[in-house]
């Protein structure tokens, strides 16, 4: 693999994000989806906050599954379809769960509130009425520093109502 | 209304294919740039900036300009954009601050624009955004400034419509004739034909609007930063992107107090995307293509440092302890602790920890350094210190430097801290380009500051009916505010306002005595929500539950029993008596279950709360439910004063079950979150607030004083709940069991 980018100067990797086609560099495949979003192609609301995994503001979706940025290898989401907060909204038509958040006024800082809200879209795309137990567990490896946290429940309950 | 970025970022083209050479997105043109074209200012002359010199005495904020020029910019399209000295950082500021400036204006919601000033632009706020004062200071400044323009506007439109000012009506961001209401004209019109020779800032202030006539203040209007912070178009410091830019990180020491003996960049200089490697002493930086590199490149910096002496846990305590030389007495009443000499007199002594501020966005700028200027873009409860720091490193005039601010991952106190600035503005300088900064959570944690550790001796004695006679209070902490002020400074107070803070014993009991020493430690603390507050009122409030218990008096009517006399008493009382209804004090609760009760007064808010606790076989500690309720005077919007206490609680909440930084083998032992959970939705309360409004039409703080009750209403639920009485933070099961 690495003998690749000798004979091909301008390798590239392809990745699909929010159903656009983006070309970047397939030197080291194994850095952060992350900063691949955010320093080279520009989108900056999926969020840093730990880069190990645990905090959540970086979450993504990929092949519809909420997916943590930071510790995902670039190489692991080639070709596959990722969904960034810039693109989880219908053109001018929130989300459910956007529109939820606004709603109840969830976010106070919003660093947190692009992971937070991936996570509950794709929660709810798994589980469209799961019980309160569920979206507890399905909320609770966002951190909210905050403490923005019944509102986001309420949000989540509101959505999950909404949609049904 | 809506909330104007500070700089407008365009998004990456539909199909852009990405290449190194061609970075596609900047910031600095968009919205705002064409905004500004339109908009007339409307101060012609444009007037002097005045700068207010309330800094300098230290005292909180009190006399912003009144001056609409510096607030206000009307545009030809009559939109009125609202340039606020204030930062957002989720506490809802600039939408209460838009709705004050909404209503004297008599203008639509829908009219008002707001932004945040930079250094270069709108009123001077040398203080920065802190101390839960941002509302109160501004009530009057602000409204004055609003009705001065509204008045400004009736008269120059007037003249316009060629009738007297009395025959017209302002209303809804238009000047018309009262009696024939289609003669009329809009703000924007006024403005574009004002004359510059009568449009005149009056000497006079224009009368304010009675509070019958306010539509906005007192409702809960949607936040205005909302909808830019679902869609992930807000824009933080960490988020900051110009032309030509380059990410840096600077090398840091794990060790407390560590200085640099030696170090090797020639491995580091080769790891891929570096561009160059910048060693100005002790100052070793790198500087890549991406954020990524440069941490990469950082990684292989072989650094040796020297540490004085490996830190440890118990010596940071021992430090931060009660008695011997400097303490500073700050509140005697009646003979002070001297009644404590006889009798039978009851202590007992309580700890807090270090704690991290967590904020989830880490410091961050981005610096564009040039010969003989420099802009900053950073995520900042101060631009203008920002500015000052970024002068002095550079050895630049202030004014030669413009500090612009974004949105704010959180502040909770540590974005103030001027370190990562400081670094991209190094290392632009050093580069000739522009470079960003932004912290790992690592460098967050060892390398920014800390809320400090402090130590409590409580000393009581009951008299013969069972009301407290004497109580002192000794109180030792880190720095809060010593390391920020200047040491002649500190010198002159002798003891940390900021560590003190809530220190104070409010209850009417004829002998008191309060004094506190502040500790120098090898690791830097500093300003966290509340300062003082929640560790001081842990300890007073769980020592008058104590009290309390010594009297067998219930800890309620115990606190209803010591309540001083007059406004203060009365406003104590009520918050008391309303959470005591709310939480159904003393009511039924499900088996296991028990509440605690704490009261707290801060700039003049008064937040009594009532914890709802449980304590399993483990020793695991749940806090099911929190009542609060806050008198802090007029409130501008409910919803968003709800949702600051809501806030204040769960941090609280963290603080009283989890959150503790520790030293151990001379360096902090967390450096990311699995060393230092933070509290998660799963264990969040449900958290109650009502409001009540002390009945003097004046706002007072809101963002910290809510923070103070919650440990130690939790500490007193577990005591009645458990029978065990816990005097040190986090409540922990080894601690509780």
């Amino acid at each position: 693999m690495p003998n690749d980018s000798i004979y091909f100067e301008e390798a590239q990797l392809n990745l699909l994000i929010n159903d656009e086609q983006f070309q970047v560099d397939d030197a080291e495949p194994n850095r952060p989806l992350l900063w691949v979003l955010r320093d080279e192609l520009g989108l900056t609301g999926t969020r840093f906050g730990c880069g190990v995994g645990i905090c959540g503001a970086c979450t993504v979706h990929v092949d519809g599954v909420a997916l943590r940025t930071c510790i995902t290898p670039l190489a692991a989401v080639v070709d596959r379809p990722i969904r960034t907060i810039e693109g989880l909204a219908d053109g001018d038509n929130l989300h459910p769960v956007q529109q939820a958040f606004i709603d109840l006024q969830a976010p106070q800082c919003g660093w947190c509130m692009s992971g937070q809200i991936m996570t509950a879209a794709a929660l709810l795309a798994q589980n469209p009425s799961p019980t309160a137990e569920e979206i507890h567990i399905g909320m609770d490896r966002n951190y909210c520093r905050c403490g923005c946290y019944a509102r986001i429940y309420a949000a989540v309950e509101k959505a999950a109502q909404g949609q049904a | 209304m809506t909330e104007q970025k500070s700089q407008k970022k365009a998004k990456p083209a539909r199909r852009w294919r990405w290449r190194p050479s061609r970075r596609g997105f900047l910031i600095g043109t968009g919205i705002l740039a064409g905004g500004l074209a339109l908009g007339v200012p409307i101060g012609l002359p444009i007037l002097r900036r005045e700068v207010a010199g309330f800094f300098d005495s230290g005292a909180l904020p009190s006399n912003y300009p009144t001056d609409p020029a510096l607030w206000f910019t009307v545009t030809a399209d009559n939109r009125v954009r609202l340039i606020l000295p204030k930062m957002e950082m989720g506490q809802g500021i600039h939408t209460a601050l838009g709705q004050i400036a909404a209503d004297e204006l008599s203008i639509a919601w829908e009219q008002l624009e707001v932004m945040a000033a930079g250094t270069n632009e709108g009123p001077v706020d040398a203080f920065g955004t802190f101390g839960s004062t941002s509302v109160a200071s501004s009530w009057e400044p602000l409204r004055q400034a609003a009705a001065t323009l509204r008045e400004m506007l009736r008269a120059e439109g007037a003249t316009q419509l060629g009738v007297a000012p009395m025959a017209v009506t302002v209303a809804e961001g238009m000047v018309f004739v009262t009696a024939e209401s289609a003669r009329r004209r809009t703000f924007g019109d006024i403005i574009v034909d004002a004359d510059a020779e009568r449009w005149q800032t009056p000497e006079e202030p224009a009368p304010l609007l009675s509070d019958n006539a306010l539509r906005f203040v007192g409702r809960s209007l949607p936040r205005v930063d909302i909808p830019l912070k679902v869609t992930g178009q807000a824009d933080y410091g960490y988020d900051m992107r110009v032309p030509g830019m380059r990410y840096g990180a600077v090398l840091k020491p794990i060790q407390l107090a560590a200085t640099l003996d030696s170090v090797d960049t020639s491995e580091a200089a080769r790891s891929p995307g570096v561009q160059q490697i910048v060693v100005d002493g002790d100052f070793v930086g790198v500087v890549a293509d991406t954020r990524w590199h440069a941490w990469q490149a950082r990684n292989r910096i072989d650094a040796h440092w020297k540490a004085p002496r490996l830190w440890t846990q118990a010596q940071i305590d021992e430090t931060v302890s009660v008695g011997g030389r400097g303490g500073i007495t700050i509140q005697v009443e009646g003979d002070g602790s001297s009644p404590l000499r006889s009798g039978d007199v009851f202590s007992a002594e309580y700890r807090t920890p270090c704690a991290f501020h967590a904020t989830l966005e880490p410091q961050a700028a981005l610096a564009d350094v040039r010969t003989d200027s420099a802009t900053i873009w950073t995520s900042t409860q101060g631009p203008h210190v920002i500015r000052g720091a970024i002068a002095a490193a550079l050895e630049l005039k202030p004014e030669q430097v413009e500090v612009i601010p974004t949105y704010l991952g959180a502040g909770l106190g540590c974005k103030i801290d001027s370190k990562a600035a400081i670094e991209a503005a190094r290392l632009s300088q050093a580069v000739g380009a522009p470079v960003h900064v932004g912290w790992n959570r690592a460098e967050e944690m060892r390398n920014g500051y800390l809320r400090p550790p402090t130590h409590h001796r409580l000393r009581a004695r009951l008299d013969d009916a069972g009301r407290i006679e004497v109580m002192e209070h000794l109180q030792a902490s880190g720095q809060v505010a010593f390391g920020f002020i200047p040491d002649v400074m500190a010198a002159v107070l002798g003891a940390d306002f900021g560590a003190w803070r809530g220190a104070m014993i409010q209850y009417a009991i004829p002998h008191r005595h309060v004094r506190t020493w502040v500790r120098t430690l090898p690791l830097d603390t500093g300003w966290w929500r509340g300062l003082g507050l929640l560790a001081n009122t842990f300890a007073l409030e769980s020592f008058m539950d104590e009290m309390a218990a010594v009297a067998g008096a219930d800890p309620l009517a115990f606190r209803l029993d010591h309540l001083p006399s007059g406004d203060k008493g009365r406003r104590f009382r009520a918050v008391l008596e309303a959470v005591a209804e709310q939480a159904n004090w003393r009511g039924i609760l499900p088996s296991g279950h028990a509440q605690g009760i704490a009261v707290s007064e801060d700039v003049d808010t008064i937040v009594a709360q009532v914890a709802e606790v449980s304590m399993n076989e483990g020793g695991q500690l749940r806090v099911h439910r929190v009542d609060a309720v806050m008198d802090c005077g007029r409130v501008i919007n409910p919803d968003g004063a709800v949702a600051q206490v809501q806030g204040a609680v769960m941090l609280g909440v963290g603080s009283a079950l989890l959150e503790e930084a520790q030293v151990a083998d001379g360096k902090l032992v967390s450096a990311n979150f699995d060393r230092y959970p933070l509290l998660t939705l799963a264990d969040a309360p449900y958290v109650e607030v009502g409001l009540l409004e002390a009945g003097d039409g004046k706002p007072r703080g809101v963002g910290e004083p809510p923070i103070g009750p919650v440990a130690a209403a939790i500490a007193n639920g577990l005591a009645t709940a458990t029978g065990k009485r816990v005097r040190q933070m986090p409540f922990t099961p080894e601690r509780v069991t």
